[in-house]
């Protein structure tokens, strides 16, 4: 019987699906009689999809077009 | 635990049978260490190292890991490591090595009869259940690398081999593997008048092991606590070298002795260059492309793919062929010297489970037909069988060849991934921004020593990684990067959360709020979750450019996602749950 800290510690690996047969049979146990459990998945998950869905730290091309364009000046002038 | 030099007299090493090395010999002199030290350990001096005095920086190099492998007792004692030495060569049919160890242990007092017994068939020899344990081992990293798995050191675990015991094992059948390809390289005479040993009978049961599956040897075999470059001066050396500490040394700071003796080695083989190139050494010792070489160059590589996979088949004939090519006796012995440790780290690569950087370009398939037929097309070895395309490899050729405009491709393409590297390390967009300029100069200035040991990517990801550090560092403004985990974390906030959070808020708003979580994180966890979740890298790779091993790094994405999802809890719990007591587990 795992208790929730063991589930916690193993919570990466079950979102990831990175655990071994036996061990998730024992993680799924737990979680069909731990509320608490069950939602720190469901909310780690969710947290998961908002946080490669939205586009983050994007840097726009006209952003970088700049600091390219200052690069590639850098760059010649080395290699003349 | 040196030998008895009273015990050395009734032996007559064989010097005088009138054979030759391939190599000629030149007197070092009486004083010259590594043989002070083979003649304690030894009695004498192995005619194995007497070949190589041409050039003997090479010998030093080999002393060094074999002192602190071989010569010190620590959780194997000598006599385990010499069984393990002898049983070795006697698996891999190496007459040369398998009588320089049946030697030693008689001398360390063994008798003929139990030697004959450990090589025919050492489960039968009635040894100790550690020693029956380690042998099994290493027998089969040793002469059946292609199916290594996890599954045998769990095996030598439950057996009670503790996790230093497994570690000295491995580096024991490494630096079998370093001998006995040496002594094929240097034609060594044997030091005593040879003895016929029966052949041995386990090596028959090799056939029947299974290949892992796939996946089954990801991630690092052993506990390997970390290590940081800035205060142990083998990684920073080694740093220094490859752009990042490979993984097989991180995988072996369980003791640090040996990552020391490693480091001396490399530096003494291949940052000297008054035989053969670094970029000749490097092939050897790294693999990569043999396409544009010079033909001299594919001869070279071709000797020591000979070397490396068919010891049996190997002659004097190919050091002539090499004379021939135009490369004289050092540098035709540093070949044979940098094949021999390039074995070595490659056999410890897979006995640590270590991702492969050190992928020899022979180490894929066996040549010999026995071994070849049972390799199974799609059960073979993650590591070393099928090394991935990199996509960048020709953008990268051509900006070497003087396409000086490939380079703003190769920026195009990663300057979204390089970016965020540096957000997630300084914190700050605009100083992020700042910084990817001398991140890309630096990139380029150091392209040329980019070797494709890795992936272009990641190499990358290592510069930006190492940029923004160095940035932190000259703020004055040190958020460790390095801290080990530190208080468990636990979540409070576990409340249910509304089933699609993202029609709460505009796209716009929602970015402004992740990223104002992800920035609130401390950097350690914030560089973790961007090069993993959001730059997808996989986790080795991420793992290499942050300079920390697996578990690590695992830990720490972990934390990372669990304060993440604290922070953006607020805002997503179900609306007629807010104000009500969040559960602590």
């Amino acid at each position: 019987m795992i208790n929730c800290a063991d589930f916690v510690a193993e919570l990466d690996n079950y979102l990831d699906g990175d655990v071994a047969a036996a061990v998730r049979v024992q993680l799924e146990h737990h979680i069909a009689h731990c509320k608490t459990c069950t939602v720190l998945v469901d909310s780690t998950r969710k947290t998961l999809k908002i946080l490669t869905e939205n586009g983050l730290f994007d840097l726009p091309r006209e952003a970088f077009e700049p600091i390219a364009e200052e690069i590639m000046a850098r760059v010649r002038t080395k290699e003349k | 635990m040196g030998l008895p030099l009273d015990s050395v007299r009734g032996y007559s090493p064989n010097r005088d049978g009138g054979q030759m090395s391939y190599f000629r010999e030149i007197d070092v002199g009486s004083t010259f260490r590594p043989f002070t030290a083979f003649c304690e350990q030894f009695g004498f001096v192995p005619s194995l190292f007497r070949a190589q005095t041409l050039l003997s920086r090479v010998i030093e190099a080999e002393a060094a890991l074999i002192s602190p492998i071989l010569f010190t007792d620590q959780a194997l004692s000598r006599p385990q490591k010499e069984c393990i030495l002898l049983v070795l060569a006697a698996a891999n049919d190496n007459a040369y090595c398998l009588n320089l160890h049946y030697q030693t242990l008689k001398l360390l007092g063994a008798t003929e009869q139990r030697l004959d017994r450990i090589v025919v068939d050492y489960q039968r020899a009635n040894l100790a259940p550690t020693t029956t344990a380690v042998l099994k081992l290493t027998l089969k990293l040793g002469t059946s690398q292609h199916s290594f798995s996890r599954q045998d050191l769990l095996e030598a675990s439950s057996q009670g081999l503790a996790d230093e015991c497994i570690l000295e094992a491995v580096l024991t059948a490494a630096l079998s593997r370093l001998l006995c390809v040496l002594s094929t390289g240097v034609g060594a005479v044997s030091d005593f008048v040879p003895r016929g040993v029966p052949p041995p009978v386990h090596t028959l049961s090799l056939c029947s092991y299974f290949f892992p599956a796939a996946g089954e040897n990801l991630g690092l075999y052993l506990h390997a606590p970390e290590l940081n470059p800035d205060n142990f001066a083998p990684f920073a050396f080694l740093r220094d070298q490859f752009g990042s500490v490979p993984n097989v040394f991180r995988a072996q700071t369980l003791r640090p002795i040996f990552l020391e003796a490693e480091a001396f080695a490399i530096r003494s083989v291949l940052v000297p260059e008054d035989g053969l190139t670094r970029a000749q050494k490097e092939r050897i010792l790294l693999g990569g492309s043999h396409g544009k070489l010079a033909e001299s160059d594919r001869a070279l590589l071709g000797v020591a793919e000979k070397l490396a996979t068919d010891a049996a088949e190997f002659s004097g004939s190919d050091i002539q062929a090499l004379r021939q090519n135009g490369f004289n006796e050092e540098q035709i012995l540093e070949t044979v010297a940098t094949t021999s440790l390039a074995c070595f780290f490659n056999l410890l690569q897979v006995g640590l489970g270590a991702e492969p950087e050190f992928p020899a370009p022979w180490t894929g398939e066996q040549r010999t037909s026995a071994k070849k037929a049972h390799l199974s097309s799609s059960g073979q070895r993650l590591t070393f069988v099928a090394q991935a395309v990199d996509p960048d490899a020709e953008c990268v050729a051509r900006v070497l060849a003087g396409d000086l405009e490939s380079f703003e491709e190769l920026m195009n393409r990663h300057s979204q991934r390089v970016y965020r590297t540096l957000v997630g390390i300084l914190g700050n967009p605009d100083e992020a921004r700042d910084a990817m300029q001398d991140t890309f100069l630096k990139a380029f200035q150091h392209l040329a020593g980019f070797e494709g040991r890795a992936r272009f990517s990641t190499w990358l990801v290592s510069i930006t990684t190492n940029t923004a550090i160095q940035r932190l560092r000259e703020r004055r403004q040190m958020e460790s990067l390095d801290e080990t985990f530190d208080e468990q974390f636990r979540p409070r906030e576990v409340q249910a959360w509304t089933d699609d959070p993202e029609r709460l808020y505009s796209r716009a708003e929602m970015r402004s709020l992740i990223e104002n979580g992800v920035m609130r994180l401390p950097a350690k966890y914030r560089v973790v979750l961007i090069l993993l979740d959001l730059e997808q890298l996989p986790l080795e790779e991420a793992a290499a450019a942050l300079g920390l091993g697996i578990p690590a790094i695992k830990a720490r994405r972990l934390r990372g996602r669990l304060m993440l999802r604290e922070a953006l809890a607020p805002h997503f719990i179900q609306p007629e749950r807010k104000g009500t007591k969040g559960v602590t587990i």
